[in-house]
């Protein structure tokens, strides 16, 4: 397979952008050198591009995702994969606040923690974090699932509309309607399936399944009438 | 009913039955409490119908009011204070039938990044309103209307509707902080991306959409449980400050190729530096939301008592982008309880680039119209005094997902009363821009504009009437 490598350094994004599209419309592997933390690498790109970041990359990266698949070699900032609606990111190192947010499908792998508000407003797909997710992750989720190998922080699953927080290890506190239940054999199977497929072959745990507790889903008063008042 | 503040506490008596929370005993035939209009005008001007009411109604509810449309403060200053001072001995009017007055509007060129400014035949657009808030005819009739006469139409917070999409030719995706099934095609389908950091209705709070219009459709385009009161945050999920939003700004032109503009919509609270800061981050266009702005559902108090009107807010958001050399590259549009040619004309004057309306243009598809009297009368209310958009119950199918109620917004005849009521709005501003003298409406000047009480001089910085003064702190 072809390898293209660009180098990020200190160069205008839109110019780093565009090379790195470029290079993806003519496919194969593209290297990623110099990253320097940069803000807005590798956003929107198209099915079938296949990126390596060299280091750390900033806020963003992955965001907007159509398929591409992405892997950075230490850290990520905010958002990585934000509003991803498919493909495949995969972060050695730490990812920053609001890993996956409002990601529609595809899967986020980081192998290091999470910051705060892993996986807000999420729509679809799975994030998986082989060590621990921040306070507040999966606030407001909609569907898909977060998996956390190694515990969660404070207020965990807080809020949630739809959708799964899979914790393993310890969780310092649970959000605003959101309750631990029991998973089915079947369903851990298919957690411990799918981490499996990501090299993580000790998979088995002692799983908490986060879900809604349906509680925030109405306010008090439901009938069309009790809003009639005023 | 209530949310107990304290789960634990027991009255030494029983729970009182809900009738008679309810002022129940003795109860007039046809007078709930709570209702303004149960009680008569007293001699306390302090206690009106209205507060008395509202005490009654938050006794039984323990909880505030929700309801739709737009602020009921009686104190906000109206441009109805102002009036134009057209040509006279030390200007030259245009003549109003001969002489052309342009009315093109370009919105955010400015800068030079975007490929693809907003074109529009006309300094007038129809604003964010989603789907989901309206019936999806409404929104088609909306976009139709518009594309007649070179305006365009804002998607909201809903997601795209293919229906809008189809019949709006130049269409702005609304990017909420709930992002609703935001992607990259979406956003690349789009003719502009609005970043909404707040609304004008209810500044600070996030959207709401009670459970009875969230249905299927609506439902499956939120990515939602059918029915669900949707109450959606108000802070974006991937950044927090002006400074994060620069870097969202510029991932946005980046997944778009800096074909469309950026607008970042606020509610009107401080202008003078808010407008500054959308500025610095990066926005092609801002848009100052004033507190009369309508709302599909809000709690009432934020209706009627959060933000600046807009009238107020347009000077001080014009001086900011002046202090910083923004003017020019930044364009300016304001919104908020715009009602007609005039109130846009007022709008330019004090320094806008364009207006943005969304009661008015739903009142052109048919809102408050004295139709179907028997619906009115089901939600307690009658055409023109009718606010129940937060019920999905709209007599006349625009503010619902009521299938049959949706049937009565025929959108071949709405889309045509909005591309009439943009055209006589168009008509109104040109006209009073032709007799100020000025061959475009963007000519409109502070100056072309006088005062008519102390508050629109010292709110606006107009010159009072007459005196030819503004009023001096």
């Amino acid at each position: 397979m072809s390898e293209t490598v660009i180098t990020v350094g200190d160069r205008h994004i839109r110019e780093v952008h565009r090379e790195i599209q470029a290079a993806a419309e003519q496919g194969g592997h593209i290297v990623l050198k110099d990253a320097r933390s940069r803000h807005n690498l590798g956003v929107a790109l198209p099915a079938g591009a296949n990126l390596h970041f060299e280091g750390s990359v900033g806020y963003y990266c992955g965001g907007l995702n159509n398929g591409a698949t992405i892997t950075v070699e230490r850290n990520a900032g905010w958002g990585v994969g934000e509003a991803m609606a498919s493909g495949d990111i995969t972060v050695g190192g730490y990812a920053g606040m609001s890993c996956g947010a409002s990601m529609l499908g595809g899967v986020v792998h980081v192998k290091g923690d999470a910051g705060p508000r892993c996986g807000v407003a999420m729509k679809g797909g799975d994030i998986i974090v082989e060590g621990k997710i921040g306070y507040l992750s999966g606030f407001m989720a909609h569907a898909g699932r977060i998996i956390a190998l190694g515990g969660a922080d404070d207020a965990c699953a807080d809020s949630l509309w739809g959708g799964e927080v899979w914790v393993a290890g310890p969780i310092k506190s649970l959000g605003v309607d959101s309750k631990a239940i029991e998973p089915r054999p079947d369903e851990v199977a298919s957690i411990e399936e799918l981490l499996r497929s990501r090299g993580i072959n000790d998979a088995s745990r002692d799983w908490k399944k986060i879900v809604s507790g349906e509680k925030l889903w109405h306010f008090e008063s439901r009938d069309a009438n009790a809003w009639l008042m005023i | 009913m209530a949310d107990d503040i304290n789960p634990g506490y027991q009255y030494p008596f029983d729970m009182p039955s809900e009738e008679a929370v309810a002022f129940k005993d003795g109860a007039m035939e046809g007078k709930p409490a709570g209702v303004p209009a149960s009680y008569d005008e007293g001699g306390s001007t302090r206690w009106s119908p209205e507060a008395i009411s509202e005490v009654h109604a938050l006794a039984q509810l323990g909880r505030y009011q929700v309801r739709g449309y737009n602020s009921f403060n009686k104190q906000l200053p109206t441009f109805d204070d102002l009036t134009f001072v057209p040509a006279t001995m030390t200007r030259l009017p245009l003549e109003g039938y001969r002489e052309n007055c342009e009315t093109k509007t370009i919105l955010g060129g400015g800068s030079g990044l975007v490929e693809n400014p907003l074109e529009l035949d006309i300094p007038i657009y129809i604003g964010s309103m989603s789907f989901g808030a309206l019936s999806a005819s409404a929104k088609a009739a909306l976009g139709y209307g518009a594309s007649k006469v070179g305006s365009m139409t804002c998607t909201g917070e809903g997601g795209m509707l293919e229906d809008e999409r189809e019949a709006s030719d130049t269409l702005v995706y609304q990017m909420t902080p709930s992002r609703y099934m935001l992607d990259l095609d979406h956003l690349r389908r789009a003719d502009g991306i609005e970043i909404a950091v707040g609304q004008g209705a209810k500044p600070g709070t996030g959207g709401l959409l009670l459970g009875m219009k969230v249905s299927k459709r609506v439902a499956d385009m939120r990515s939602l449980p059918e029915g669900v009161d949707q109450r959606s945050t108000v802070r974006h999920p991937d950044f927090l400050g002006a400074d994060d939003m620069q870097v969202k700004v510029e991932e946005l032109r980046l997944a778009t190729d800096y074909k469309v503009p950026i607008i970042v919509k606020m509610g009107a609270t401080r202008p003078r530096y808010d407008v500054a800061i959308a500025a610095k981050a990066g926005a092609d266009i801002v848009v100052v939301d004033g507190a009369e702005g309508g709302t599909g559902a809000s709690p009432e108090l934020l209706l009627n008592h959060t933000g600046i009107p807009i009238m107020t807010a347009i000077r001080a958001a014009r001086e900011a982008l002046d202090d910083c050399g923004m003017s020019g590259k930044v364009s300016l549009v304001a919104a908020g309880g715009i009602r007609s040619g005039v109130d846009a004309a007022k709008c330019l004057a004090l320094g806008a680039d364009a207006v943005m309306i969304g009661n008015a243009a739903m009142m052109a598809l048919g809102c408050n119209t004295p139709r179907y009297a028997e619906d009115y009368a089901t939600l307690g209310t009658s055409p023109g005094a009718c606010h129940h958009c937060h019920t999905g119950l709209c007599p006349v199918g625009i503010a619902t997902q009521d299938a049959e109620l949706e049937k009565r917004m025929d959108v071949a005849a709405g889309a045509e009363r909005v591309a009439r009521y943009l055209t006589a709005m168009t008509m109104e501003v040109s006209l009073l821009a032709k007799s100020c003298g000025k061959s475009t409406v963007h000519n409109l000047e502070v100056e072309d504009l006088r005062a008519l009480s102390l508050e629109a001089s010292a709110f606006a910085g107009v010159k009072l009437a007459g005196i030819d003064r503004e009023f001096s702190w």
